[in-house]
């Protein structure tokens, strides 16, 4: 009977050729995973065929489906190669680690303090083991140096007697460096001055992301998961995490210990659970053991307390019911960027390392020329010859033994894309990040999300029906709101089960939805359980991922809308950010006046849903202020079209800013409003408006807006572009021409001075601005012009009346025949008149 | 004390490349002076095993100048990219004077430079009289680093008009420059090779073709990393040409200095130093070297025109100037900055309204 103890890196492809070489050499009868046994129901489904990884173990609370851990795999993982080795040959694989379900039940800041371990109070052994041993042999960071000594290399057990021996030194050295703390600290310290290179001195980083090696951080587990679901966000999770811990130190109960040795009492309930699993399958007579743990812990496994210790330390944790399931994984959140950690910086780099059989730094090469040449990007054979040899050129002078990633970006920069930066990030994307997502089968148990969803239709008794049915919902009822909010967030994960009808009456408290539930929506929420855990946290992420993606500023108004709707506070807040970066960045003033108006809206009623409006308050600044700068040259040279736009647009922005009743806003727009019609090639339509903007706004005096339109409509001016300025002045309302005496005059001695055919080109422009007008209006204006023409002006009185009247002499000639037909007798015509005719 | 206003690099340093010399044991390319890891300390400093310390010739990224070095190792053409004022010549002249001790066979690229400064010209007088001879060749320095197996340099190469550039081709690939009037040629000898630099802000003068580009390594020299990083520069640059011009000014305060540094980085970035707000780009370059001249334009106003003090009124004008370029555009993107950064930032007041004012 023998024990034999891997210790590996998670996500180390060299780690998982090695547990393969070995496995292929031991033979084993059992494997044991360091991993939570809550899931080993599930393990076989690794085995699959429809399982592709990268894939997850998702363990969650059922009652609290936000607090969950992820356990991702990518194929290189050495868990999952293990995994799959023994299913393959139906030898028993089994976790070991502590389960969940007693994890979660501890107190809970022992489990949070598992997360921010990462504190400057942690010895630098403990932070980051990896980093003593990788500086004693000269290099400036741990990674590194495992990843040349340790995933470089392709030979089989010897190598994990050594890994055995190295984590013994270490964990010696850490116990010790626990107890003295200070000393440590000081003594790391020096080790960073003094080390001999001092370009290397200074690239060292305090990695707050630890080594991959299990202990400290070990990195496949992380809580709170769903809130780091999102992708491309790193800050949330940590934000969250601080926002509990010092939620529970206030409690004045609960005296929080040092994290430090809170941690400690975790990992030593977890190695002891290990080695009890190790004795069970000994009882239970297998004969090779093979266990795969982190590196950190295989010295743990190795040297065998008596059991007794181990089941006293176990003994009476308590237990939470716990759900384990897989879910697809993508690439990219293997990575540390995504905030997960699950602390591989170059997932598909290391999945080329996994599958490439030899060769690696070439065929890497190949494979960024490759994707170049897709992008038609210049990259020939004879630069991959170059870059290669670059690469190799570059570790020689580093002092490295071989070329690894570093190097390799170095030289494919320096090769291929003439330093330049934008096909760097395409080949960052695609082959060290990587873009691969993994799939699950089918039968995999019920996600969390549907759960979730479940759970909020019980509770808002709001069944899913095929069958449609109309829903009026007042959102000053709470659990109308709820619904309301539900039904938003759903639409927000791309499940339309409730579509919004336009609601009239009551305005903003009333909202209608005709609600169908159709069955392809079960598909939906699956894909959308990528997101997070529940409704909200899931819609949270998604709108932060769709706004990550948006670059226009019109989509991103209408999704701060959505998210208002859905009540996103978390998202709002990114969403705003997003749009204040992509307003600065947009020399597109028309979608920045299109973009205020809502949100203005928001800004004045926002409350209405008790939504916090306050973030939206720098928005708006920067936007009205880039605007007031911008609009002068957004207004020059526009056409009759563009000139339309431009005059909803700013019509509507001064409705936003008179809504928003700021005065500082109100001085900056009433300024550019003021400075507009000076303007060159400047649209009538527009320069007619802003004089009646600020006219209306008791900005300027009737007698300033009378020499303007007096100006606008002189006879030096275009007819069409006059005609506009008019129609711009008038449109929406005439009742300035009834109050203003002088500015009637002056339209008036305008369309008088029109020549006949200018007249009649501009005639339907003038229609079309009095058809604006409402029809009392109307009447009114045509009682007002006709009375200054009976009363003020008798010359044009006189020359008006022909058009009035009747042709006599015309009408006279119809009369004989009208009468004839009538069978009257029509008095005859003299004959003077007959000649005349 | 030479009488020469500027000595050449390996004439300044000669000190510590000899020591570097006498201390470096590692493997040398074939012809190098030094091995590549000399090369790098001589560049980026350090101090040997004996004590002597090497002064740090340029403040920047290792990475960039390990990737020089490599590519210079491995018999590829050199090509060094940035925008003006990122020490591209700088960089050029230490790595030709640390590996061959010699930084003077320089082509300096321009819209004139003939293909006779690449390859060879004649002496008329010469030819006239003894006929097509090897005698009668005026050798280029590139011709001369091939013969003697020296890195030859080329300036601004991008200035250099197309046809005259692609004479480099043959040079690059071959390793080898054809004289058919002789019927000859001439084979460069081991440690040939070229570095060559160009403004990547105008690219496009004379964009180089895709043959000849092959040729190169690019290595983009970066502006300063940090603010602390450009601030200490300006600062020491401003000194040193203030006393140069014997300005009747106070040195100007660090925070003045460090005001015009952020304003620059900032606009440079597209993005405030706290990286919450975005701005928009002006067209210009705003490199460290303008920031210089800014401050040096700012005392040059304030000694003679102001009390000696350096004061935003002194600042603002060439701040605008050096901003604004293009008058339509540049103009939005200063005004915007003006407006929503400026305006709110502490202790800038003094600045925001010196700027409206012009």
């Amino acid at each position: 009977m023998s024990v034999h103890i891997l210790g590996i890196r998670h996500h180390g492809p060299g780690s998982a050729r090695s547990v393969r070489a070995a496995l292929e050499e031991l033979q084993p009868d059992a494997i044991l995973v360091e991993g939570p046994p809550d899931a080993d129901e599930q393990l076989a489904l690794a085995a699959h065929a429809q399982m592709r990884p990268p894939v997850a173990l998702l363990i969650y609370l059922p009652d609290e489906p936000q607090r969950a851990v992820y356990y991702p795999f990518a194929e290189f993982s050495p868990e999952w190669q293990a995994i799959r080795y023994g299913l393959a040959r139906r030898i028993p694989v089994r976790f070991i680690d502590l389960p969940q379900s007693q994890q979660y039940a501890l107190p809970r800041q022992i489990t949070d303090a598992d997360e921010i371990i990462h504190d400057d109070a942690t010895p630098a052994v403990r932070r980051d083991p990896l980093r003593w041993v990788g500086e004693a042999a000269g290099y400036s960071d741990g990674e590194l140096w495992w990843e040349h000594m340790i995933e470089q290399r392709r030979d089989g057990t010897e190598l994990f007697r050594a890994i055995m021996e190295l984590m013994t030194a270490l964990r010696e050295e850490a116990t010790h460096a626990s107890k003295s703390s200070e000393t440590t600290n000081a003594r790391e310290d020096s080790e960073t001055t003094t080390a001999n290179d001092a370009s290397e001195a200074t690239e060292t980083h305090e990695s707050s992301e630890a080594t991959n090696v299990g202990e400290p951080s070990d990195v496949t587990k992380t809580r709170e998961a769903s809130e780091a679901t999102e992708v491309g966000e790193s800050s949330e999770t940590t934000k969250l995490n601080e926002a509990s811990i010092e939620s529970e130190a206030s409690e004045p109960s609960e005296v929080m210990k040092p994290r430090e040795s809170v941690h400690d009492a975790l990992e030593a309930l977890r190695e002891a659970h290990m080695r009890k699993s190790i004795r069970a399958a000994e009882r239970e007579g297998f004969e090779r053991i093979a266990v795969v743990c982190g590196a950190w812990h295989a010295p743990a496994l190795e040297r065998m307390p008596p059991a007794s210790e181990d089941a006293a330390l176990l003994k009476g944790l308590p237990k939470v019911k716990v759900h384990a399931t897989w879910v697809a994984w993508t690439m990219g959140r293997l990575t540390y960027r995504s905030g997960y950690g699950a602390g591989v910086e170059s997932p598909e780099y290391y999945q080329h390392l996994w599958s490439a059989p030899d060769n690696v730094n070439a065929q890497w090469m190949i494979r960024a020329a490759r994707l170049l040449r897709e992008q038609d990007l210049d990259a020939s054979s004879a630069s991959v010859i170059e870059a290669a040899r670059l690469a190799d050129a570059l570790a020689a002078m580093r002092g490295r033994p071989v070329a690894g990633l570093p190097e390799l970006g170095d030289a494919a920069r320096a090769v291929f894309c003439s330093g330049d930066d934008a096909p760097m990030r395409l080949i960052n994307e695609k082959l060290i990040v990587g873009e691969r997502m993994g799939e699950v089968p089918e039968e995999t148990p019920l996600l969390p999300l549907q759960q979730d969803l479940r759970r909020e239709q019980k509770r808002l008794r709001l069944p899913p029906e095929a069958s449609e049915r109309v829903l009026d919902l007042d959102l000053r009822k709470a659990n109308d709101l709820e619904r309301s909010r539900l039904l938003h967030r759903l639409r927000l994960l791309g499940v339309g089960w409730g579509a919004p009808e336009r609601a009239s009456g009551k305005g903003t408290f009333r909202e209608v939805w005709r609600l169908r539930w159709q069955p392809e929506f079960a598909l939906a929420i699956i894909e959308a359980n990528i997101w997070g855990n529940t409704v909200i946290t899931a819609a949270d992420a998604h709108a932060r991922h769709l706004s990550a993606q948006t670059e226009e500023l019109p989509a991103l108004t209408a999704l701060v809308e959505r998210a208002l709707l859905a009540d996103l506070p978390e998202a709002i807040n990114d969403i705003m950010q997003r749009l204040e970066s992509v307003a600065a960045l947009s020399g597109d003033i028309p979608h920045a006046m299109d973009a205020l108006p809502p949100l203005a809206n928001v800004m004045r009623y926002g409350n209405v849903r008790q939504t916090g409006a306050g973030v939206v308050r720098g928005v708006i600044d920067g936007l009205v202020t880039r605007i007031c700068i911008g609009l002068p040259n957004a207004c020059s040279s526009l056409n009759d079209e563009a000139a339309e736009a431009m005059y909803a647009r700013l019509s509507a922005v001064h409705g936003a800013i008179t809504l928003l009743q700021s005065a500082e806003h109100a001085d900056a727009w009433h300024a550019v409003l003021r400075r507009l019609p000076e303007q060159k090639n400047l649209h009538g339509l527009i320069a007619g408006r802003c004089c009646r903007l600020l006219l209306d706004e008791g900005l300027t005096d009737a007698e300033t807006t009378g020499r303007s339109m007096n100006l606008a409509l002189s006879t030096g001016v275009e007819p069409a572009q006059a005609s506009a300025w008019a129609e711009g002045f008038l449109r929406g309302s005439g009742l300035v021409l009834l109050h203003n005496e002088e500015l009637w005059r002056i339209l008036d001695a305008w369309i008088a001075s029109l020549k006949p055919e200018a007249f009649t080109q501009l005639l339907p422009l003038l229609r079309r601005t009095f058809s604006t007008f409402t029809a009392p209006e109307r009447r009114r204006i045509g009682e007002h012009a006709r009375r200054a023409t009976d009363g003020n002006s008798p010359a044009s009185a006189r020359s008006s009346t022909p058009g009035v009247g009747v042709a006599t002499e015309r009408a006279r000639r119809v009369l004989p025949l009208a009468a004839q037909l009538l069978g009257l007798s029509y008095p005859p015509l003299t004959t003077q008149e007959a000649r005349d005719e | 004390m030479t009488a020469v206003l500027r000595e050449h690099a390996e004439q300044q340093f000669a000190e510590e490349l000899q020591e570097l010399a006498r201390a470096d044991k590692r493997q040398r390319p074939p012809n190098w002076k030094l091995s590549p890891w000399a090369v790098f300390l001589y560049l980026m400093g350090g101090r040997l095993d004996n004590g002597f310390t090497l002064t740090p010739k340029y403040t920047g990224q290792a990475r960039v100048v390990e990737i020089a070095i490599a590519t210079l190792a491995t018999d590829r053409a050199l090509l060094l990219l940035g925008v003006p004022g990122t020490a591209k010549t700088w960089v050029s002249e230490h790595l030709s004077a640390a590996i061959s001790g010699d930084s003077t066979l320089v082509v300096q690229g321009t819209a004139g430079t003939s293909e006779e400064s690449i390859r060879y010209g004649w002496n008329y007088a010469r030819l006239l009289a003894e006929g097509p001879s090897a005698d009668a060749l005026v050798p280029s320095p590139v011709k001369r680093a091939m013969q003697d197996g020296k890195i030859a340099r080329v300036e601004e190469l991008t200035r250099i008009p197309s046809d005259v550039q692609d004479a480099l081709i043959t040079i690059l690939s071959e390793k080898s420059l054809p004289i058919p009037e002789l019927n000859s040629e001439v084979q460069a000898r081991k440690g040939f090779n070229i570095i060559a630099t160009a403004n990547d802000r105008d690219r496009g003068v004379n964009e180089l073709s895709s043959a000849l580009k092959r040729r190169f390594n690019t290595v983009v020299l970066p502006l300063p990393e940090t603010l602390e990083e450009e601030v200490e520069i300006v600062g020491r640059r401003v000194e040193q040409i203030g006393r140069a011009l014997e300005l009747p000014a106070e040195a100007p305060a660090l925070e003045e200095i460090r005001r015009v540094v952020t304003l620059f980085r900032e606009l440079r970035a597209g993005l405030t130093l706290d990286g919450k707000t975005k701005l928009k780009s002006p067209s210009g370059t705003l490199s460290t070297a303008e920031a210089i001249s800014v401050i040096n334009n700012g005392l040059a106003l304030a000694a003679h025109f102001g009390d000696g003090r350096l004061r935003a009124q002194d600042l603002a004008s060439s701040v605008v100037g050096a901003i604004i370029r293009d008058p339509v555009q540049d103009g939005v993107v200063w005004r915007e900055y003006l407006e929503t950064v400026v305006k709110e930032r502490d202790g800038w007041k003094d600045l925001y309204r010196a700027c409206r004012e012009l």
